[in-house]
């Protein structure tokens, strides 16, 4: 099976995020990066899947250079090749735009199945992968939590809400949005990052794939979240305690 | 003087019949011997040579030959009385050598040692030959004792099965001690003593191609192996190249790993000591060692198959708390901490290594700051909480947090006492605004990609900021930092808080209270920095100190090292319930410790229901005295020696 992994470079999650001058986005100079963490689950259903059937893992990625240092990390967690789309101005794209890129670089692999994570880390759009599926023109299911190979093409574990699960069998090729948590994450190890040096990472450029259009959505301003602190500490003993903190729940709260 | 008893031990002539007879039985021994050690230098030589080796500087390793091979200090120190046995066998070996030459020598007609002539000669003759009776007599006594050690009293350690080959070996040297001591009680060239010549020329014949077979191997190997040991304990060497993960197969064996399997004398001190095997886990360092030598005899040095698998297992090897206890125990230099963290490289850098636990602990340092997979932001809030001040390089020493210090709830009340003390001594000092955790349970889990990463990181952000002085209240911090970063950089001076602090106990609050205390030595504190009265100063101006059963270099594991802290305890007792137990068994009313990792486990393990009825408290060091702050310090007790110490 041949899999390819889109996956996005974020901040990382410890970072201290400041807001550029212009206020539009974040300043990102000084900021660490990592993979996105439902990318890291879609990479690991992908490694899984070749591990059990056999095949070879792309991993694809658009951004700036640093995201080189992200497509190594795949390449040493055991992706076979990376294909890396760099683009300056991603910033500019909406989730169109860089589905339109990906879509572009996925098109002459003609891979089985293609990967993503359920959302970014950072936008948190859900978008791209979905876009993606329509621009290739293929079967997609989102929040995928488990991938099963069967004669006929998928059988893939969906995330409801409330604890529910839904099963549904799709044929390949397909796009899958993955949901964190699924699987357990492998480490990256020394042999891996050793071998990936050797291992084939093609650059593509995105002027090249796809012109800029103009987005169909553009981001106006953000805001940091506005601290509130709304912790109550009820008093008394710990019965009496308990006693006030279920009167919370069944009457603000309505939890009860 | 003509002796009244002419001869000791020696008729001194021989027929040719004899000589030739003598000499056939010599070679024989002697290729027997070679046929059996000379491939076991072979493997140990076609080993990999060892990164990183260097023989200087010379002087320690001759000190280490001085004192552990000649005057047996750790045989003894450890197990004295079967130590004391061993040492007057052993020294009656090396007495024994010149009469064991001369006894050749006279077989072939040359004897060189003549208590008959006249002279100089004869009277050094005479003298060596009665001190060597002295030795003989020593020695016979000793090997009893050890031979009914070992096969009536059968300390547990020794293993399971009774090596019938010690009990010739014993025999074998009773022998040759009790012929040179019975031939003192003939005339020379008599019947008797010529059976008694005889007799103690076949014992040593015998005995010299029994040397190679397992574990009396020592007695040729374990000289080299001491004064070959590493420089320091627990030295973890360098990875050699970019195809070195670390111990993954036969070929990446070195030349004193090898030599150090083949030394093991099966004494079981390691096993003895060890945290894990002493609460039923899978891991028993010497099974570790034997499974090494099992290895090299069945399948050798320079093959590729994996090291884990038949002779070793992975479950073993990731049980191991890497307290030391079992290095500082081996009386014959082996060094078994760079072994498991070798073993535990080469399953971690290759990813052989699957554990759940361990690779959320990866990747939890790979994308984070902390081993306690917390947001950094925590961090941050405690600094502001304490006002804690920022290092900006104006101040004198920086205070490095640790995960423990920066997260652990319990670990945060340690940092805020110690710095409470600082703040009352005066030192300034500052806390980074940004700090990682130095890598300690990812260098001893073997992950030297993750290791890496932090050390580099951890460096670059205390040479920015032009740290020169740090301490902390975490031993494993302190190790990590002083030693291992140094692999990636030059870290700046490090010291532990109790190091600190007993510098400055003269401005410490002496109450002298009447409660007992017991202190726990950690192992990162202890075996591996040597820092074992410190801390005891400290505990004495606070209260009564009360030792546990083992203490100082013998301490007893809290179970928390070697990254295990983060891992599962699966099987067998808890490692710190045993230790928790042995502390609260003396009573004290206190444990006082010196390491966060440790006071973590143990009020864990005090705290467990059904456990002890009065559970002692357990605190830090710094938090004894931080609860007496603003009381008379010892300077006010001892103010005059004080001076008369200031005015020298």
């Amino acid at each position: 099976m041949k899999i390819i992994v889109a996956i996005k470079q974020v901040p990382d999650r410890d970072a201290p995020i400041r807001i550029a001058a212009a206020g539009k986005w974040i300043e990102e100079s000084g900021l660490q990066f990592s993979m996105n963490e439902p990318d890291a689950y879609a990479l690991e259903e992908a490694l899984r899947l070749k591990e059990a059937h056999g095949g070879e893992v792309i991993v694809l990625s658009a951004g700036p250079e640093r995201v080189g240092t992200t497509l190594r990390e795949a390449l040493a967690k055991g992706a076979d090749r990376a294909i890396h789309v760099t683009a300056d101005d991603l910033g500019e794209r909406d989730a169109l735009g860089v589905a339109r890129l990906l879509s572009e670089a996925i098109k002459p692999e003609s891979p089985d199945l293609i990967l993503t994570g359920l959302q970014s880390e950072d936008l948190g759009l859900g978008q791209t992968g979905v876009i993606l599926a329509e621009l290739l023109n293929l079967p997609h299911a989102s929040l995928i939590l488990h991938v099963e190979k069967t004669d006929a093409g998928l059988k893939v574990k969906r995330e409801l809400e409330s604890g529910w699960f839904q099963e549904i069998e799709l044929p390949t090729p397909a796009v899958l949005t993955i949901q964190s948590g699924g699987n357990k994450l492998r480490y990256a190890t020394l042999m891996g990052i050793k071998r990936a040096k050797t291992k084939e990472t093609r650059v593509l450029n995105a002027a090249e794939l796809a012109p800029v259009a103009p987005p169909t959505a553009v981001l106006e301003k953000i805001a940091l979240p506005t601290k509130q602190r709304s912790t109550q500490i009820l008093p008394g003993t710990p019965k009496e305690a308990a006693a006030a903190l279920v009167e919370k729940l069944r009457f603000e709260v309505r939890v009860l | 003087m003509i002796l009244p008893h002419a001869t000791l031990a020696e008729p001194p002539h021989f027929s040719v019949l004899e000589r030739v007879v003598f000499a056939a039985l010599v070679i024989a021994s002697a290729v027997s011997f070679w046929q059996r050690f000379g491939p076991i230098v072979r493997k140990i030589l076609q080993s990999k040579k060892d990164p990183g080796f260097r023989l200087a500087p010379i002087g320690r390793r001759v000190w280490d030959f001085f004192s552990e091979v000649l005057l047996q200090s750790k045989v003894i120190a450890q197990r004295p009385l079967p130590g004391l046995a061993h040492a007057f066998v052993f020294w009656s070996f090396l007495g024994f050598a010149l009469v064991t030459l001369n006894h050749c020598a006279v077989g072939l007609g040359i004897g060189f040692l003549n208590p008959e002539s006249q002279g100089l000669s004869g009277l050094f003759s005479r003298l060596y030959f009665y001190l060597a009776a002295v030795f003989a007599l020593l020695c016979a006594v000793s090997i009893t004792g050890l031979f009914v050690r070992r096969f009536f009293v059968r300390p547990v350690w020794l293993g399971k099965k009774v090596s019938i080959e010690s009990g010739y070996i014993a025999f074998l040297i009773f022998a040759l001690m009790a012929t040179y001591l019975a031939a003192f009680f003939t005339t020379d060239a008599s019947p008797a003593a010529r059976i008694l010549w005889w007799i103690h020329t076949l014992a040593l014949v015998v005995f010299l191609p029994l040397i190679p077979h397992t574990k009396h191997l020592h007695l040729v190997l374990s000289p080299a192996t001491i004064f070959l040991s590493r420089e320091k304990f627990s030295d973890i060497p360098p990875l050699a190249n970019d195809e070195d993960f670390g111990l993954v197969a036969g070929q990446d064996l070195t030349q004193i790993v090898s030599l150090q399997a083949y030394s093991c004398v099966e004494c079981g001190r390691c096993t003895e000591h060890c945290p894990a095997a002493s609460t039923g886990k899978a891991l028993n360092p010497k099974d570790v060692i034997l499974g090494l030598r099992s290895y090299l005899n069945e399948i050798g040095p320079a093959t590729e198959e994996p090291l884990l698998g038949k002779h070793n297992s992975q479950e073993a090897i990731f049980q191991c708390t890497t307290c030391g206890a079992c290095e500082f125990q081996c009386p014959v230099g082996i060094e078994h901490l760079p072994i498991i963290v070798g073993l535990r490289r080469g399953a971690v850098n290759t990813g052989a290594w699957e554990d759940e636990r361990g690779a959320k602990l990866f990747n939890q340092l790979e994308r984070g700051s902390n081993a306690l997979g917390m947001s950094s932001a925590e961090r941050d809030k405690f600094i502001q909480k304490e006002s804690l001040p920022i290092f900006d390089g104006t101040q004198e020493y920086c205070l490095w947090l640790g995960c423990m210090g920066a997260y652990d709830p319990k670990g945060r009340e340690i940092v805020a006492a110690f710095a409470r003390i600082m703040q009352h001594l005066g030192t300034s000092y500052g806390v980074m605004s940004k700090e990682k955790c130095t890598g300690d349970p990812v260098r001893r889990l073997g992950n030297d990609l993750v290791f890496q990463q932090l050390a580099e990181a951890n460096l670059e952000i205390l040479a920015q900021n032009k740290v020169k002085k740090i301490v902390t209240v975490c031993p494993h911090c302190v190790r990590t930092i002083q030693e291992d970063w140094k692999a990636y950089g030059t870290p700046p001076e490090v010291e532990h808080h109790t190091e600190f602090l007993a510098r400055h106990i003269t401005q410490l609050p002496a109450v002298k209270t009447k409660e007992s205390i017991v202190y726990h030595d950690p192992c990162y504190l202890g075996r591996y920095r040597d820092v074992y009265d410190e801390p005891r100063q400290l505990v004495q101006i606070t209260g009564k100190l009360v030792e546990a059963e083992r203490n100082r270099e013998r301490s007893f594991c809290c179970g928390a090292g070697g990254g295990l802290a983060f891992l599962g305890e699966e099987s067998g007792e808890r490692v710190s319930h045993a230790r928790a137990q042995e502390l609260t068994a003396t009573g004290a009313k206190t444990i006082a410790t010196a390491c966060p990792f440790c006071n973590s486990m143990f009020r864990d393990a005090v705290g467990e229901p059904n456990g002890l009825s009065a559970a002692p408290k357990v605190l830090d060091i710094a938090q004894l005295i931080d609860s007496h702050l603003g009381e008379p310090t010892l300077r006010l007790y001892t103010r005059k020696s004080d001076e008369d110490h200031r005015s020298h």
